[in-house]
Order: C-alpha cells, then structure tokens, then sequence
C-alpha cells in the first residue's frame, strides 16, 4: 500500500511540476496564433523529456552521479566551463522568468503591482531552499500545481467545436495570417519549453538529494512516463483554450491575464481564483527548481559540496551561489521588464542549449563502467539517436528563424 | 607543470616530424600509500593524429553505442595511440617531443578479468 501510494505521490507531482511559466506562455501564445496546429511539437517535446529524463535519473542512480559531474568528467574543464556558462545563464534566465511569473500570478489574484511582490517572492523562495526538507518542497508545489488540472476543464466547459479542434491538431497547416519561419520559429519555442536542461539538472541532482540507487529505478520511471504525458496533456489544454477564445477574434496572448480568461470566461470567479492558486504553484515549485539548479551546476562543475541534504553551513558556496542566483533575478525584475518577454526567449535559448547537456548524459548513460548492465538497451538508443538529431537541429536553426522573423513578431 | 599545459599541444617525433595533440593523460595508482590510496603516477599521454578535442572517453573502452556517436568519435580520432611518459623527451612551450625509439601503444584500457574473453580461454 505504502509503495502505491509512494508512485502515486511521484506521478502526481511530476504532473504538476512539468508545467512551468514558460509551458504556460508558449502554449498560450501559440495556441492564440496557431490553434492547435502546433500540438504535435508538445507530443515531440513530451517524448523527448520523458527519455532524457529517464536517463538522467538512471545514471544518477545507478552512478550516484549528477549531470554537470558526468559533463565536467567527460568534457575537461575547458569545454565543460563553456558548457557551464551557456547553461548557467539560461537557467538564471529561466529563474528570472519564473520569479516574474509568480508576481504577476499574485498582482492577478491581489491587483497589487508585481515589482511590490517580486521582493516578497524573492525573500519566500529564498527560505524555502535555506529551510525546507527537499522532498516536501517537491511534493507540495508538485500536489498544488495540479489544479491547473482546471484549464483541461475549462476546454470542455467553453463547449468547442471539437471537429475542429481536432482537425488543426491532426492536419496541422501553418495559419494564412503566419509565415513558415514564425511557424517553425515557436515551434523550436514550444520544444524548448518541454525540454527545458534546468527539468534534468534538477531531476539528477533530486535522484541523488533523495539517494535514490537501483531498486527505485521501476518508480523513477514511473513517474516520468506517466507524469510527464499527462503535464502535456494540461500543456495542451491550456494551447486549446487560447485557440478556443482567442483564435477567432485575432487576438495575440501577451500577458498573464490572457492567459487565464479562457478559465474565467469557462468557469466564473472560483475557477479564476483556483487556477491562480495553479499558476502561483507552478511557478513558485519552478522558480525553486531552477535556483537549485543554479546551485547545482556551479557547484557539481567546481566540486564543491552540494545538496540539501547537508546543512547550509556544509554546502556554504551552494547555498551562497542560489542567494546570489535569486538576488540578480529580482534585480532584474525591478527593472519594469515583461516577465512574458524574458519568458518567450528563455524557452528558445533553453532549445539552443539542450545539446550541450544531452550529449554527454546519452555517452555516459551507455558506459559500462558506469552503469554495469543497467546502460542503454538497443530501442533507447535508436530514439536517443533519432533526438539527437532533431535537438541538435533545433539548437542550430534557432538564431537565425530568431533573426529572421525578429523572434516570432 | 599542469594538465592544462599539456593538453592540446602539437607531439612531434625524434624527426621533427608532426604526431598528433595531447588529448589525455593516463595516470596509474601504484606510488607509495599516500591515505587509503596509492600515490598517481603520470603513465604516458595519449595522443590523436588529427585533433585535440575530447575523445569523451571512447578511447578506453570497446563501447561501440550509441552507433553513430561513437562511430563518429572514432572516426575524428582514428589512429589515437598512447605514448608511455618515458618516451617524452621533452616538453617545451608548444610542442611534446618524443625520444628515439618511442613506442605507439593502443589505448585501450584492460578491463576488469570478467570482462577480458583472453582471460577466460574456452572451456
């Protein structure tokens, strides 16, 4: 029974952690311009997290090693420090990002100006990773991120014409109002947006914070090929409702409030309130995940010590290199920037960096010297392959669709 | 001297003539106990005929997966060899130099005995 429960618990709170601010806008922009033509991207992406993720948490696992250990090990300090860089800096975007969406979640629900509520998420997000135990903080940003379980209800409320909706998902055709560049441009956006690096820095370094070794290797996977599908699910849901209302009136989503109209148009105030409670999670379970994962990558490059696990005074540089990570976010914020914005390029630079990470984590994960018989079996290998190609291509046709079309305006 | 000052370097042989870059290093633990491990000591340096980037680890193993990765990393470093550190002559700023006589070696790594089929002659 404890065991059920336990995969239970991982399943839904994979759920609820795979959304984040940058699913939330992606969906919501694209849906809004796209319909539903882009919902393929999300089923690609979706795939793609579930076996980079997989992979990941069995090396960590099996090897007791985190990410950035494996890339500083196989790629020597010089291209690692690259590596690290360009990695380090899309997750303090990511950060920034995330931190700018739980204020303007809590300007929503209070009216109150989001650069008053940056210094108060700031400070909260600050405690939680100075205070609280790892798998807790998980659990609970994971459990009250589902009710953004509430966007997938408002689609059947708002009563579309399902045919359709269905017909842009299945026989997807670029918009006559679009380009083929912008297409494919929020494309390689929405891409980025489920295969984020800060997910598996995190998803490692958490199987290594909560000593998971090979006998958990059943339940890990459990929980990513479950949750994930079912987080894209509500990724998709949520593209629905913006191609639902704002589709056929011609309107582009560029702000938070758009984001959750359809909710409120579909469910009243109580849906409203329910879905910005969602929104808060979400955001405030990601904006922990990637201070964390700031943490981790510095610190897994220097070979510092690292991990909640120890306390703050033993892991002093961890702690000290998050507090530097969410001080500059909300510096950044406090400069009137549209979280949105700082959200629609995060996602991109997220794609363009993914091949640093996924690379060496595909190698090692098929090193017997690491992973005795546990390394990747012929069918994990022949997808990771067929990835490997279209990240990479991803990576490499980012700037210049980002040039081309002046990033998707 | 550092790793870094190694790494990447033009080898060349007795002749002058162009080897390879220094891609890696190989060290053995069989020095005097230092702790609970024996002392490192530099056994010899593994060099690539075309290119001083990383070989990722593929030089020590007979992995061959995932196929078109590895098929492409042994390709880039097809005819990587290793030197042992006494058949250095030299190190000078910008170049290794190799003494006379100096052996080419295949870079694998013996494996542990359950690994190595030689070890288990057919029963």
């Amino acid at each position: 029974m404890k065991r059920v429960l336990g995969v239970a618990l991982g399943i839904l709170t994979a759920i609820g952690g795979f959304l984040d601010i940058g699913d939330m806008v992606t969906n919501a922009v694209v849906g809004s311009r796209f319909g539903l033509s882009l919902a393929w991207v999300v089923v690609v992406g979706v795939i793609g997290i579930c076996l980079f993720a997989s992979m990941s948490g069995r090396v960590a696992a099996v090897s007791g090693r985190a990410t950035f250990e494996i890339i500083r090990e196989r790629l020597g300090p010089r291209a690692a420090g690259a590596n690290l860089t360009a990695s380090f800096l899309i997750n303090l975007l990511t950060l920034t990002a995330e931190v700018g969406g739980i204020a303007l979640a809590l300007q929503l629900a209070s009216s109150v100006e989001p650069r008053l509520w940056i210094p108060v998420a700031a400070l909260a997000l600050w405690l939680v990773v100075w205070r609280a135990k790892f798998s807790i903080m998980e659990n609970v940003t994971g459990l009250v991120g589902l009710t953004l379980v509430v966007f997938a209800v408002a689609v059947f409320l708002l009563g579309p014409d399902w045919n359709e909706l269905a017909d842009q998902a299945l026989s997807p055709t670029v918009p006559a109002a679009e380009g083929h560049a912008v297409y494919w441009y929020y494309a390689i956006a929405l891409f980025g947006a489920a295969m984020t690096p800060y997910e598996v820095f995190f998803f490692s370094s958490g199987a290594v914070e909560e000593r998971w070794t090979v006998k958990d290797l059943a339940q890990s996977r459990m929980n990513v090929l479950v949750g994930f599908p079912l987080g894209g699910i509500l990724s998709v849901a949520i593209a629905a409702c913006a191609a639902i209302v704002f589709l056929p009136a011609g309107i582009e989503v560029s702000s938070l409030s758009q984001i959750v109209l359809p909710v409120a148009l579909a469910g009243g105030k109580l849906a409203l309130a329910v879905v910005i409670v969602g929104i808060v999670a979400a955001t405030f379970g990601a904006a922990l995940e990637t201070s964390l994962s700031s943490g981790y990558t510095l610190a897994q490059f220097m070979g510092w010590s690292w991990g909640k696990f120890r306390r703050p005074a033993q892991a002093a540089r961890f702690h000290l290199t998050m507090i530097v990570c969410i001080l500059v976010a909300g510096a950044v914020l406090m400069t009137s920037v549209d979280p949105i914005k700082i959200t629609e390029f995060s996602v991109v630079f997220s794609a363009i960096a993914l091949p640093l990470t996924y690379l060496p984590i595909l190698i090692v994960a098929n090193d017997p010297e690491y992973m005795g018989e546990h390394v990747n079996g012929r069918a994990t290998n022949a997808l990771a392959l067929v990835y490997l190609v279209i990240i990479v291509t991803a990576s490499v046709a980012a700037i210049p669709l980002m040039i081309a079309t002046g990033a998707g305006s | 001297m550092i790793l870094g000052d190694l790494l990447d370097t033009p080898v060349r042989g007795p002749a002058d003539e162009r080897l390879g870059y220094v891609v890696d290093v190989r060290l053995v633990l069989d020095g005097p106990l230092v702790g609970p491990l024996a002392a490192p000591r530099l056994h010899g340096l593994l060099v690539s005929p075309r290119t001083g980037t990383s070989f990722l680890g593929y030089e020590r193993t007979g992995v061959r997966s995932p196929a078109l990765v590895a098929r492409w990393l042994r390709w880039r470093h097809r005819g990587t060899f290793l030197v042992h550190w006494q058949d250095v002559a030299a190190v000078e700023p910008g170049a290794v130099r190799l003494r006379d006589g100096y052996r080419q070696i295949s870079p694998d790594l013996p494996g542990r005995p359950s690994q190595r089929p030689d070890l288990h002659p057919a029963t």
